[in-house]
């Protein structure tokens, strides 16, 4: 076995050993009306999905192992623990009680997402991992949210295929790519909404007014995901010269839609929801809003960086 | 510059007393063994040992006060929000026997506020109550008693690569210091009449003004890598297996500490698998109930 292959085959099983521990540990948690509690069952199931993320984590690393986006150096390790460590502080301070950031018609509003998707584009897909999956960790301890480890390995993913733009050596073309599979899985998601009006925002929670995920979905909520998709769209066309952004916007979110998707479709398996509530419950009230970061916060990170890396010629 | 936890070495601290490996395996323990229950009985030992543990914990009041006072308040907050609406508590019991009903004497467009108090309700909040905090008091204190110092040793310690203990060590370390990061760069842009609390706008205009607070502390951690990863380089890490400055060494107490977590943990399991610990009420509130 190669130093590369060993690095990230260590990589991914320590993560899903400290993905085993912390959520055996704290996976059947309980707090107030947040439903996060598990019983014996679900919570194999959940570890079913943490190794699942993993193995596809694994099969990109295998297809692609000659690539030097695999590398996992110093650089890598500190970058690594800066994601993770930014994504949990931004969580726990926007997406907690520090500040209450407000919510537009039942579409929470959640930067810290742009984290793992700027890292993994500008990083690679193993810091982008890294950064997604221990940040989202650290930072629904922080927040008191109790752990949900397949959401873990779903924000994981969401930063991994932002870095799987490195993968490619015609960024043009395979962002082409990007797009029309995204533009697809997001249409297919709304006309899913339209076809089941009736159905909850589970991620929507509102203490003041006594609603814990019980409101039925906006009509925003729903079809945010087409708005953040013509931002992509405008961004990866408004910006065609600075192929950066445009590339990084675009991965990032293919990275959202294939992450978030994962988490939800395995509740049908860990919490018995149907299609429909796995899509139009949970995938679209959290993947519509992350698309509209995607689509303004990281190209003000990746500009941002570029100049710095300008500067320091680094 | 990294700013740590609020560590110090504290005199006749129980925690620090132990390795912190050992600590952190039977933190594990007890963790995974008090999830193991919902009935109140089986939790208030695991309750007795935080109490002991937080007051034999050397960790002045006034050092931890808001942090206390915050968790224990989310912890109240969340058990009584539980109480009042019931939510969370059927995924343990399926019948509930009432207490007493009351209605308010008004009506909100044709609705009458009423609140059920029953007697699972109520004890399901207790046991929540008794559960969370004493996972709450351990966890609360582990920054207060872990040297950061020693976080790298200590997940190598516990089985993890040199990569990956030190990637966890940094993100650990980094966490406190990008908060404060952020403390600063909220100050430097409300001096420059940046109001967070005034966010306004539509969606696109919100997310668009979290930008000045999120690029600088991005971008400033960043920057500030490179210093940390020329010293790691210059340190030669990666090259070979990594040395750690402070060496960590096993006791017979902590070998003992180690020891009754897993017992407890291996007795929990079983208990759990024997069907022991599930939801329990006392007879005598079924009786207050009429049956």
């Amino acid at each position: 076995m190669d130093k590369k292959f060993t690095n990230v085959l260590i990589s991914l099983v320590v993560i899903l050993a400290i993905f085993g521990i912390v959520m055996f540990a704290l996976g059947t948690q309980t707090i107030g009306p947040f439903n996060f509690s598990v019983d014996q069952a679900t919570l194999v199931m959940r570890f079913v999905f943490v190794v699942l993320g993993l193995l596809i984590a694994f099969a990109v690393y295998w297809f692609t192992r000659e690539n030097a986006a695999w590398e996992v150096g110093t650089r890598e390790v500190v970058w690594m623990a800066i994601g993770a460590a930014l994504y949990a502080v931004f969580s726990w301070l926007f997406n907690g009680t520090v500040f209450v950031v407000p919510s537009l018609s039942q579409v929470s509003l959640r930067p810290a997402i742009a984290i793992p998707m700027f890292f993994g584009y500008a990083f690679g897909p193993v810091v982008g991992f890294f950064s997604g999956a221990v940040g989202n960790m650290f930072g629904d301890a922080l927040t008191g949210f109790g752990l949900s480890p397949q959401w873990s390995i779903g924000n994981g993913l969401v930063g991994f295929v932002a870095g799987m733009a490195m993968l490619f050596k015609d960024k043009k073309k395979s962002m082409d790519t990007v797009l029309w599979i995204s533009g697809v899985l997001a249409l297919l998601t709304v006309v899913l909404f339209f076809l089941n009006r009736g159905q909850k925002n589970a991620l929507f929670f509102d203490p003041a007014n006594n609603i814990f995920g019980d409101a039925t979905i906006s009509i925003f909520a729903g079809v945010a995901i087409l708005v953040g998709f013509v931002l992509v769209l405008a961004v990866r066309f408004g910006f065609a010269k600075n192929e950066d952004i445009a590339a990084a916007v675009t991965w990032g979110m293919l990275g959202n839609i294939v992450g978030i998707l994962f988490a939800s479709l395995s509740d049908i398996f860990i919490n018995g929801f149907s299609l429909a509530a796995a899509i139009v419950g949970e995938f679209l009230p959290a993947a519509g809003p992350n698309l509209i970061f995607a689509a303004i916060l990281v190209p003000l990170f990746v500009g941002a960086y570029a100049a710095v890396r300008k500067q320091s010629g680094r | 510059m990294l700013v740590a936890w609020r560590f110090r070495k504290r005199e006749k601290s129980f925690i620090q007393w132990f390795d912190p490996r050992a600590w952190i395996r039977f933190y594990l323990c007890f963790l995974v063994s008090t999830l193991a229950f919902w009935d109140v009985r089986f939790l208030l030992p695991f309750f007795a040992v935080s109490i002991f543990v937080l007051a034999t914990s050397g960790v002045k009041w006034y050092e931890m006060k808001r942090a206390f006072l915050f968790i224990v308040g989310f912890v109240f907050f969340f058990a009584f929000l539980t109480f009042l609406t019931g939510r969370g508590g059927t995924e343990v019991y399926k019948t509930e026997h009432l207490i007493r009903q009351l209605k308010a004497p008004f009506t909100i467009l044709g609705w009458t506020p009423t609140l059920d108090i029953t007697v699972e309700r109520a004890f399901f909040g207790v046991s929540q109550f008794v559960r969370v905090f004493s996972i709450a008091i351990m966890t609360i204190l582990i920054p207060y008693s872990l040297n950061p110092a020693l976080y790298g040793i200590t997940f190598k310690g516990l089985g993890l690569p040199d990569n990956i203990a030190y990637a966890m060590d940094l993100t650990m370390r980094f966490i406190p210091t990008f908060g404060r990061d952020f403390q600063l760069t909220m100050d430097a842009q409300r001096a420059r009449g940046y109001e967070l609390e005034k966010i306004s706008g539509g969606l696109i205009a919100q997310v668009r003004k979290l930008g000045p607070l999120m690029v600088p502390v991005t971008i400033h951690a960043i920057i500030g890598s490179e210093d940390i990863i020329d010293a790691m380089d210059l340190r030669a890490f990666g090259v070979g297996p990594r040395t750690w400055l402070d060496q960590l060494t096993y006791h017979r107490r902590d070998r003992i500490l180690v020891a009754f977590g897993v017992l407890i943990l291996v007795a929990s399991l079983v208990a759990g698998f024997w069907g022991l610990g599930s939801f329990w009420v006392p007879a005598q509130l079924l009786a207050l109930a009429g049956r």
